[in-house]
């Protein structure tokens, strides 16, 4: 696998030989996008927060991997963490920050040891002044969104605000601060080194109703089917959810691109695959998602907090079997309302899944219901 | 200029101008609840959503800078469904309770409600139940009717840095509560009500004092009320009348037709005040000694002070605030003069404050005033009454503890005290009685202004901070000995008192100005304007107090400070 090549410095001795100019030209031209979902070109944002003047700037390390089905950054946090490293404090050093963050997903604590390993021998044998800190999360998905996690390394509740400013311009204690998945990081060191690298790559983590799920790495446009078929499905496969933000749709060929993928109502994402066979009720995954984001909203806006709890009573009354058709519309409604007004990304995803479920399957949400 | 549409209608706006903001100038008044002009914009309540050409989801409007060339629809078919379906869902866990209500009538849930023509409810299932939190003395919350605008915590953590209250848990289950668990009793709360006037719901109001009073009023016990400074400027609000109109007279009047048997003014010991004050302030100012010094008329104020800065409390006055100094007398030297006992006249204070509530429940106060009614209260009892306030005659204080100055018309409003104060110490300071006497750079609404005035070759830096961030930050420079001033006021309330947590709402920056002129009128009208020359407050001096700041005086009109925990 690409992303497992270790580079040993090597990266990091020829960033410094090619300077903060030599940096960004190199990741701009190989093409560099970020791993978390956005595919926002790294160079760029790395350039915003050059533009910004502080004397003060950040470098927060994404490793809040919440995201339903999605373990890739888990992988590259094991395997190669050297890597990451050197990756920070590459982008540290040339957007000049002094001090980096590692905000690690509360439930991959146990990786800490690990991570804090990597990081003194990569400071001792690189010599780099870069501070390199490890957050670990309390366990909020919303953590994820870049704004909760400056709130949350502030030490306030993990909530998100309002963009702009974006935080490469204000971020961290109102400091520029470059925001960066694992992923990402890993890859700076490999797109800086490596003539071969290929930014085409990307890990896809397989898992549901498979017999062999794990990370898969394949360029962007990978079949589908090719991609499901590795898991070995033990029964037919009825239904894909990408993660539980992306949606899901039924089981059919297409070439995983983010555009095929949105032909299909749904958002690839960080190339999470959760495969779902036709011994499983789309609606028990609505129900079961469903709870996830009605206990993972925030708070803070109206139509997340109230509406994730509305549409977990909803389903809830489908199951029961009390439920009639007009109860589906009106799933629908409030699902579209809250991905329509809700304040930050998770608000306005968390309903993905239900949007395209009743678009989809939506005959198993009305077998359930009454007659009338 | 930025040139947009709004409804199809061409504007104009401000670069950084919200859409919220230009449609209001233009006349559309688009619904919200988080929004506050004095708290950063959070985009919360979702309710303030419009359409934007070209842009697939609904925005914030409150938190949306306009654009060149933007065209927004505030109300298209699609933003009035979703701006109902929010309403929907706040009010699918909302108690609903509203004829039993406080806020009825006066609820901006329930006024969007009737607006947007709300009579079904599409959401059912769970409702979020609290116990009401009676622990307080001032504030009562009622978290079953909260919709989780924010206001009021950031109010508290961001303005006042108070940090009594703060939101909790997740989703479904967010809740707005004192930390670990405690009761608003229990919490660093100073009673200061700033967050009642900014909840826009029944769930933070005032504690009720009214039955107290109905009950006192059927009593065969001597009734007596005051009245502080600003009532008389904002009360008229509570029966419709416009912001800023004076009502003194017919307050007078409608009281004594509630039944109390003597009405006083708190002005009175508002000039009574100055002249301690100043006493204290000259004194020090000569020794050069515990400069600055703060005044001590807002009991939010002081609760914060012996909170947070306790050592650096003997910046305080010793001075009593008026309506401490009008308690005293009344129960001391008053009530000797009718021959009655302290303990069968019941004393009323209308007060446009929470925290009075809790001032006269202090101990060192026992015995004085008997209950706090707020201009609110106030209303509402006169409603309960019966009473036709508008239509009232007018009529003037009882004596002797009725005659004010201009001075003590001003209390009410930030800056007031400070200017009452200089009046005062530059006269004595110079042995003259100055015509100068008009202190307008300390009169606008920012939260911190300054006066100096140099008296026989010496400069006297006096300095006015309203809410209780402001003061903070002037402590810490006091902490840090870098305080350049010799003289400050603080007031917790944003504007002073005419924006104190009693007042009727709302409470935003333009109707805080009317009110403002209202008492500048008063002081400007009147034919005395420095407390020393109150000929009722010599009098008082002479037959009863002896020297200023002598001993008797600081037996009745002076306090003491105490160091308070707080979590």
């Amino acid at each position: 696998m690409q992303i497992l090549r270790k580079t040993e410095l090597k990266a990091y001795k020829k960033a410094k030989k090619i300077g903060q100019k030599g940096v960004i030209e190199i990741l701009s031209k190989k093409g560099l996008v970020g791993r978390g979902g956005a595919a926002f070109p790294t160079a760029r944002k790395w350039q915003f927060a050059i533009d910004t003047k502080s004397d003060t700037k950040y470098v927060i390390c994404n490793a809040d991997e919440g995201e339903p089905g999605t373990f890739k950054d888990h992988l590259v946090l094991e395997k190669v963490p050297e890597n990451v490293i050197e990756g920070i404090i590459i982008a540290a050093e040339t957007i000049a920050a002094k001090q980096a963050y590692i905000y690690l997903r509360g439930e991959y604590e146990y990786l800490k040891p690990k991570i804090q390993k990597a990081i003194s021998s990569v400071l001792k044998r690189s010599g780099s002044k870069v501070k390199i800190d490890i957050v670990v999360g309390a366990g909020a998905y919303v953590c994820g969104d870049e704004t909760a996690i400056i709130k949350s390394i502030e030490g306030y509740r993990g909530q998100a605000y309002l963009k702009p400013p974006f935080p490469p311009v204000e971020g961290l204690w109102g400091k520029p601060t470059v925001i960066n998945n694992v992923g990402t990081l890993a890859n700076v060191p490999q797109a800086i080194l490596f003539d071969d690298w290929d930014p085409h790559l990307r890990l896809f983590s397989l898992s549901g109703d498979v017999t062999k799920p794990g990370i898969y790495e394949f360029p962007m446009g990978v079949s589908l089917k090719k991609l499901i078929e590795l898991g070995k499905p033990k029964n037919p496969v009825k239904a894909v959810y990408f993660g539980c933000f992306g949606g899901c749709m039924p089981y059919k060929e297409i070439l995983l691109t983010p555009e095929n993928v949105c032909g299909q109502n749904c958002v690839i994402g960080a190339g999470t695959i959760i495969v779902v066979d036709n011994t499983h009720s789309i609606v028990d995954m609505a129900e079961t998602i469903a709870k996830f984001y009605a206990f993972e909203s925030c708070g803070k806006c109206t139509p997340c907090r109230e509406g994730s709890k509305r549409c977990l009573d909803l389903i809830a009354k489908i199951q029961s079997g009390k439920a009639t058709k007009q109860d589906c519309d009106t799933l629908l409604d409030l699902a579209l309302h809250i991905h329509e007004t809700s304040l930050c990304g998770l608000g306005q995803t968390a309903t993905n899944h239900l949007i395209t479920a009743l678009k989809y399957f939506r005959e198993e949400f009305e077998q359930k219901c009454k007659l009338h | 200029m930025i040139s947009l549409k709004i409804n199809n209608i061409d504007v104009k706006g401000k670069e950084g101008d919200m859409i919220l903001d230009v449609a209001k100038r233009y006349g559309i008044d688009i619904p919200h609840f988080c929004k506050n002009d004095r708290l950063e914009r959070i985009g919360a309540c979702r309710i303030c959503v419009v359409e934007a050409k070209g842009q697939q989801k609904l925005i914030a409007s409150c938190c949306t800078p306009i654009r060149e060339g933007m065209e927004i629809n505030t109300h298209s078919r699609r933003v009035m469904e979703a701006r109902r379906t929010n309403m929907e869902l706040l009010l699918a866990n909302h108690d609903l309770n509203c004829v039993t209500c406080k806020k009825n009538l006066s609820c901006k849930l329930q006024r969007y409600a009737e607006e947007m023509m709300i009579d079904e409810i599409t959401f059912s299932g769970d409702k979020r139940l609290y116990e009401v939190d009676h622990s307080s003395i001032s504030i009562r919350r009622d978290n079953n009717k909260c919709i989780l605008c924010g206001q009021c915590t950031r109010i508290c953590n961001d303005i006042q840095t108070v940090n009594a209250i703060g939101i909790q848990n997740r989703g479904f289950h967010n809740k707005i509560a004192p930390p670990f668990g405690m009761n608003m009793h229990e919490s660093a709360c100073v009673n200061c009500g700033q967050c009642v006037i900014a909840c826009p719901t029944g769930a933070l109001t005032e504690k009720s004092d009214i039955q107290g009073v109905i009950d006192a009023l059927r009593s065969d016990k001597f009734l007596i009320a005051q009245t502080a400074p600003s009532i008389r400027a904002t009360l008229g609000e509570c029966f419709g009348m416009p912001p800023g109109t004076p009502v003194t007279g017919k307050m007078v009047t409608a009281l004594r037709e509630a039944g109390f048997d003597k009405v006083f003014d708190t002005d009175l010991a508002a000039d009574i005040c100055i002249i301690e004050e100043a006493t204290e302030f000259i004194k020090r100012f000569k020794e050069n000694k515990d400069l600055p010094l703060i005044t001590t008329c807002c009991p939010a104020w002081i609760k914060f002070g012996e909170q947070f800065f306790f050592e650096e409390l003997h910046h305080m006055s010793s001075c009593r605030s008026p309506q401490a100094i009008m308690a005293s007398l009344i129960k001391t030297y008053y009530a000797e003069k009718i021959g009655k006992k302290p303990e069968d006249i019941v004393l009323v204070d209308i007060m446009p404050c929470t925290a009075k509530k809790f001032e006269i429940k202090r101990p060192e106060f026992t015995g004085e005033a008997d209950f706090v009614l707020t201009t609110v209260e106030l209303g509402k009892l006169f409603k309960l009454l019966n009473v036709d306030f508008i239509n009232l005659e007018e009529s003037d204080f009882d004596n002797p503890l009725g005659e004010s100055t201009g001075a003590a018309a001003i209390f009410g409003h930030t800056g007031g005290v400070m200017e009452a104060a200089l009046r005062t110490a530059a006269d004595w300071l110079t042995g003259e009685d100055l015509k100068e006497i008009d202190y307008k750079k300390i009169r606008s609404m920012d939260t911190l202004k300054e006066a100096e005035l140099t008296i026989g070759g010496k400069q006297i830096k006096a300095c006015v901070v309203h809410t209780l961030g402001e003061a903070r930050r002037l402590l810490e420079q006091i902490r840090q000995g870098t305080c350049p001033y010799h003289f400050i006021e603080i007031m917790a309330c944003y504007g002073g008192c005419i924006g104190g947590g009693g007042q009727p709402l709302p409470t935003d920056k333009e109707r805080l100005i009317k009110r403002t002129k209202a008492l500048i009128d008063e002081d400007e009208h009147k034919d005395i304007r420095k407390s020393h020359h109150n000929k009722s407050a010599i009098k008082l001096y002479k037959e009863y107090l002896g020297d200023f700041g002598g001993k008797k005086a600081h037996k009745l009109l002076h306090t003491e400070y105490y160091k308070r925990d707080y979590v």
